[in-house]
């Protein structure tokens, strides 16, 4: 059950670490020290030391925050008072010796580990529950069985991959719920360092838009801010914009077309030119609030480039590795007589092997926390409807994207439950919601509605969902909810020949 | 923790099928068997990258809900993210009222590129340099900065064209001379008049750059080992799938191939052939407006030198005309074959037309005539035999099938057909006429006669002589007696007195009884006349009978 060995983390290392003070001559990448941070002690590590007019510039990693918050700091922001960690010597060697033998530790010792960090989530119930639940799960059983050094990583790769079959496979079968955590989690578990890079690749060629790969994704931002409609934007994360504009303070991202550029003169002329006044594919869906363009990658590319290069700006697990030619992109805008304002879009593989109905989703951070998110969610299980198929969407989530779609799920499944039904099978939710069975139980359960009593399990709408959809329902008439109208999409799934389908040109 | 695991121990839960119904509850309705809050924890994967998952706000913000979850008052958190400001750029200045929403569905397939136009744009020292430029110049011939971009556009593509890989071997860049050479309808005439001025520029930029676009472009693959471990390099391309090549294949694809060249062919051709009619057609109209041209002149010379009459040349020649017209069918079928053909003599071409019941009665004549001469054939064989055979296998009906009838003078009671069968007999025989010498033939046949259509005719009747010697008197023609005539009484009393239809009697006869064979032997050896003579006396005998009562079929006499 997936204890949260924090020595796969790379920031926190379980093995004894070199501690020691430290002045800002010996500061160097890879050292740890406490940083000031809104008024607070945080210890963060230190990525990428730049020099400007003379002053050292430190890019640092705040130990569990998330990367969208590193930041470039000066030096008198570093506590040199308190005693610094050291980056391991041989770092790489260490880490994988590490890793390797806490999931091995994971998968046949049940006694935790001593220096584990308790936390929520966590506990043995792995080790509680002996072979019988993990029979179930076909990525289970060939655990390696004996601690193995670094021998040993190959055939985890090869469990890893297994664990994710059987937890696609849950979806038909029964399911011991203490067992789909295990499996998920021993796969979450087991994701990020099992995954060599080579296999990735290969991976993303033929599905899928998100990495795992740490080398991907942890890269210093390069950008230092945006400019696109009215607003100006700082990014989260890393992007691969042409080299050049990294130098630049404000990068300008014309609102249409999505094209970029370093100098305000050329935006300005870029302006002038520019023709487009809305996503340049075919309107989906339109009501009085917003509306949804589909575009095909492999039509539009130099517009989906764009925006994955954009997107990119603010996904961590989006990978550009390979082109867009396979996805299809949902833009959502709203209209005004300026013309159609991107907010938010989805991608979406136009043929997913692991039956994901969506890969990425993102409302522009200037967009944010006005319900847009929701919209995204709900369209795209719209067009999940639309094809008769259950869906879900492309893991990794980013920590946004799991709040976003939990909130998603649970208003879907109990405005389902509230409609007044005595009796309903996980299925039936799942037909009705076009969530995938997994999804709607992990809902039920997160919520803490499905319940073992005399027995059975049985479905509890709690007083605290209920009060929840009270209170609601009193905010919206106050306050008109947008949603997804069904009647107003005009919308076939689109069919692709064999050869458009493919990973090729 | 450990607490929970342990009750999860304890608590087995049975598994759960998701095809299981479950019941819906409200709060009130379960017991609260299980008081351990920690059981009800959610332990669910959440699809987070594990090292995110322990992140602080995350966590912060998924405890909340689980909080709120379970009944707490918590406010909502939310995970902090870098902040975004309104831009101190005028919106309105940039962006300008364009957009006016349609009544459908936008639908739209045009590129980026094609919406807007030169792809460089320029920058402020651009700027600077084309100032310098138009001061040099007059008026009239200034450079603005469409043209400027046209050019600059027109120079990095033409370099990247025809230096793609220059980032990389460090070719030198094109000059004036090669630029002018390429020169093609991406550049118009106007701008092409600045080129020589921009050029220096635009290679100054090159240089400075390293001779790499001037516009910063997005990092390809360029096949170096570099690529891989580049952040940069993005958007690579899938490599192509290997599609197995064997011979058949080859042979598919070629045939393919072939057979789409031919198409495209025949259908250039095609084109071709239509474009030269109207070529001719177009010459057609102009020779014809010529020629009215020529006669107007020659009308009004006519008419100043006052010379009358022989308006002749006026007009197209009637003879010519009817040339033509009689040239048109000949050409016609040629030409044109989906249009119906107007027959030269003027006759309505429906009147060419084969009626389907012509072609039916002449196709049931031949059947006819095929039929009679097989008979002909038949009974040339058979001549001067008679089968005598005990049980002869049904011979075929003699010519003149019905001329064994008879006319009969009596009235007959009315009887119903007793069976209608397929075999249509001769009917264009006028029955009771018949050729004298053949009065008494004896017929073999094998099914009685249809009745149909003689309830009119005079009343006849034969004899004939069925399989096993069973001897028949057929009837025809009887017409119904006048109703007056009916004592319903009668009539009535007998209602129910006749044999069912279907049902044929039968009467068991013993083939080697003495007295049957006598009377077979009789017969045979019985000559025409007797045969004809013993007709008749059935005939008298039936006839009696008939008087009294309604037969309902031909009754055997034997």
């Amino acid at each position: 059950m997936a204890p949260r060995e924090s020595s796969q983390d790379p920031v926190g290392t379980p093995d004894p670490v070199e501690k020691g003070f430290a002045t800002l001559a010996t500061l160097r990448i890879g050292v740890k020290a406490f940083v000031d941070k809104d008024g607070e002690k945080r210890k963060a590590e230190i990525l990428s030391i730049q020099q400007r007019k003379g002053q050292p510039y430190y890019y640092v990693h705040y130990e569990e925050f998330n990367k969208r918050l590193d930041e470039w700091i000066q030096a008198e922001r570093i506590d040199l008072s308190k005693e610094v960690e050291w980056p391991a010597p041989e770092k790489p060697e260490k880490k994988k010796t590490g890793t390797t033998q806490s999931k091995n530790s994971k998968a046949d010792s049940k006694v935790p580990k001593g220096q584990k960090r308790p936390r929520p989530g966590t506990s043995s119930e792995a080790s509680a529950t002996p072979e019988a639940t993990s029979a179930n799960i076909p990525g289970k059983a060939p655990r390696p069985s004996k601690a193995g050094g670094k021998e040993n990583s190959e055939s985890i790769a090869v469990v890893q991959t297994e664990v994710l079959d059987g937890s696609t496979r849950l979806d038909d079968e029964e399911i011991d719920l203490e067992d789909v955590q295990d499996a998920a989690a021993a796969a979450k578990a087991a994701a990020p360092e099992t995954f060599s890079r080579e296999e990735e690749i290969e991976k993303l060629r033929t599905s899928g838009s998100m990495t795992q790969n740490q080398t991907e994704i942890s890269r210093v931002r390069n950008l230092t801010r945006i400019q696109m409609g009215a607003h100006e934007i700082e990014p989260w994360y890393f992007s691969p914009y042409p080299i050049e504009y990294t130098e630049e303070d404000m990068m300008y991202i014309c609102e249409f077309c999505l094209s970029y550029f370093g100098e305000l003169r050329q935006f300005e002329r870029h302006r002038a030119k520019c023709t487009l006044l809305h996503p340049p594919g075919n309107e989906i869906y339109r009501d009085d609030y917003i509306s949804f363009f589909e575009i095909d990658g492999r039509r539009q590319r130099t517009y989906c480039r764009n925006l994955c290069l954009i997107s990119k700006l603010f996904l961590d697990h989006k990978t550009l590795y390979y082109d867009v030619d396979p996805f299809l992109f949902y833009c959502m805008c709203t209209r005004d007589e300026y013309g159609c304002h991107l907010v938010g879009y989805f991608s979406k593989e136009k043929d997913s092997a692991e039956g994901y109905n969506l890969a990425c989703i993102l409302t522009l951070p200037q967009h944010q926390r006005k319900g847009f998110g929701r919209l995204l969610m709900a369209f795209s299980y719209e067009l999940s409807k639309r094809e008769g198929k259950l869906g879900s969407p492309e893991k990794p989530l980013s920590d946004l994207g799991l709040l976003g779609y939990r909130a998603y799920w649970q208003e879907t499944v109990i405005d389902i439950l509230m409609e007044g039904r005595s009796e309903v099978t996980v299925e039936e939710l799942s037909a009705l919601s076009a969530m995938t069975t997994n999804d709607v139980l992990h809902t039920l359960q997160n919520l803490n509605m499905l319940r073992y009593t005399k027995g059975q399990h049985v479905i509890v709408l709690t007083d605290a969902v209920v009060a929840a959809k009270e209170k609601q329902k009193e905010k919206e008439k106050l306050k008109k909810r947008h949603n997804i109208d069904p009647e107003r999409l005009q919308w076939k799934p689109p069919v692709f020949t064999a050869a458009s389908r493919t990973w090729n040109w | 923790m450990t607490r929970a695991g342990v009750a999860g121990a304890r608590f087995r839960q049975r598994k759960l099928s998701t095809k299981q119904t479950l019941q819906v509850l409200r709060e009130d309705q379960v017991e609260k068997i299980d008081d351990d809050p920690q059981r009800h924890v959610p332990k669910v994967e959440t699809g987070v990258e594990k090292t995110e998952e322990t992140e602080h706000h995350l966590q912060a913000a998924i405890s909340a809900s689980q909080a709120a979850a379970v009944g707490g008052k918590v406010a909502q958190i939310y995970i902090p993210t870098p902040d975004t400001v309104v831009s101190s750029l005028q919106y309105e200045r940039l962006y300008s009222l364009r957009f006016s929403q349609p009544a459908t569905y936008i639908r739209f397939s045009s590129t980026v590129e094609d919406c807007n136009g030169h792809a460089y744009c320029m920058t402020a020292e651009d700027d600077a340099f084309l100032s310098s430029v138009n001061e040099k110049k007059s008026a009239s011939a200034l450079c603005n900065e469409d043209r400027f971009e046209e050019v600059m556009t027109f120079f990095e593509q033409t370099a990247q064209s025809k230096q793609p890989f220059a980032m990389v071997d460090n070719a030198p860049v094109l000059t004036y001379d090669e630029m002018e050479s390429f020169f093609d309808e991406t550049i118009s005439e106007s701008a092409r008049s600045f080129a020589k001025d921009i050029y220096p520029h635009w290679k100054s930029q090159r240089l400075r750059r390293g001779n790499k676009t001037l516009m910063p472009s997005l990092k390809f693959e360029t096949g170096a080992e570099t690529d891989d471990s580049d952040p940069y390099v993005c958007f690579r391309r899938r490599e192509v799938r290997q599609v197995r090549k064997t011979r058949g294949r080859d042979a598919q694809s070629s045939e393919k191939l072939k057979r789409l060249r031919k198409e495209l062919e025949d259908a250039r051709q095609l084109v071709a052939m239509v474009k030269q009619r109207e070529i001719m057609r177009r010459d057609i109209l102009a020779v014809d407006r010529q020629l009215f041209e020529q006669r107007a002149k020659v009308k009004d010379a006519k008419r100043s030198l006052g010379i009358k009459g022989d308006d002749e040349d006026l007009v197209n020649q009637k003879p010519q005309k009817k040339k033509t017209s009689e040239a048109t069918p000949m050409q016609r079928p040629a030409s044109t074959q989906l249009r119906l053909s107007a027959r030269p003599d003027g006759r309505s071409s429906e009147l060419d037309l084969v009626l389907l019941s012509d072609v039916l009665t002449e196709k049931e004549n031949e059947i006819q005539k095929e039929i009679d001469t097989k008979i002909i054939q038949h009974q040339r064989w058979n001549e001067g035999y008679i089968d005598l055979t005990r049980r002869p296998l049904t011979p075929p009906p003699e010519p003149n099938v019905d001329s064994g009838f008879r006319t009969a003078i009596t009235e007959f009671l009315p009887t119903p057909p007793s069976s209608v069968s397929s075999e249509v007999m001769d009917l264009d025989g006028d029955d009771g006429i018949h050729d004298s010498g053949r009065e008494g033939l004896v017929t073999f046949r094998y099914a009685s006669p249809s009745l149909d259509g003689y309830c009119q005719s005079r009343p006849s009747f034969r004899r004939r002589v069925g399989r096993g010697g069973r001897l028949m008197i057929d009837r025809r023609g009887m017409r119904l007696q006048s109703t007056e005539a009916i004592d319903e009484r009668i009539v009535d009393k007998f209602k129910y007195d006749h044999d069912d239809e279907d049902e044929e009697p039968t009467y068991a006869v013993d083939p080697y009884d003495t007295l049957n064979m006598r009377y077979r032997a009789s017969i045979i050896g019985n000559s025409r006349e007797q045969a004809a003579h013993q007709a008749a006396q059935i005939q008298a005998v039936r006839r009696a009978q008939e008087e009294k009562t309604v037969a309902s079929s031909p009754a055997p006499a034997s």
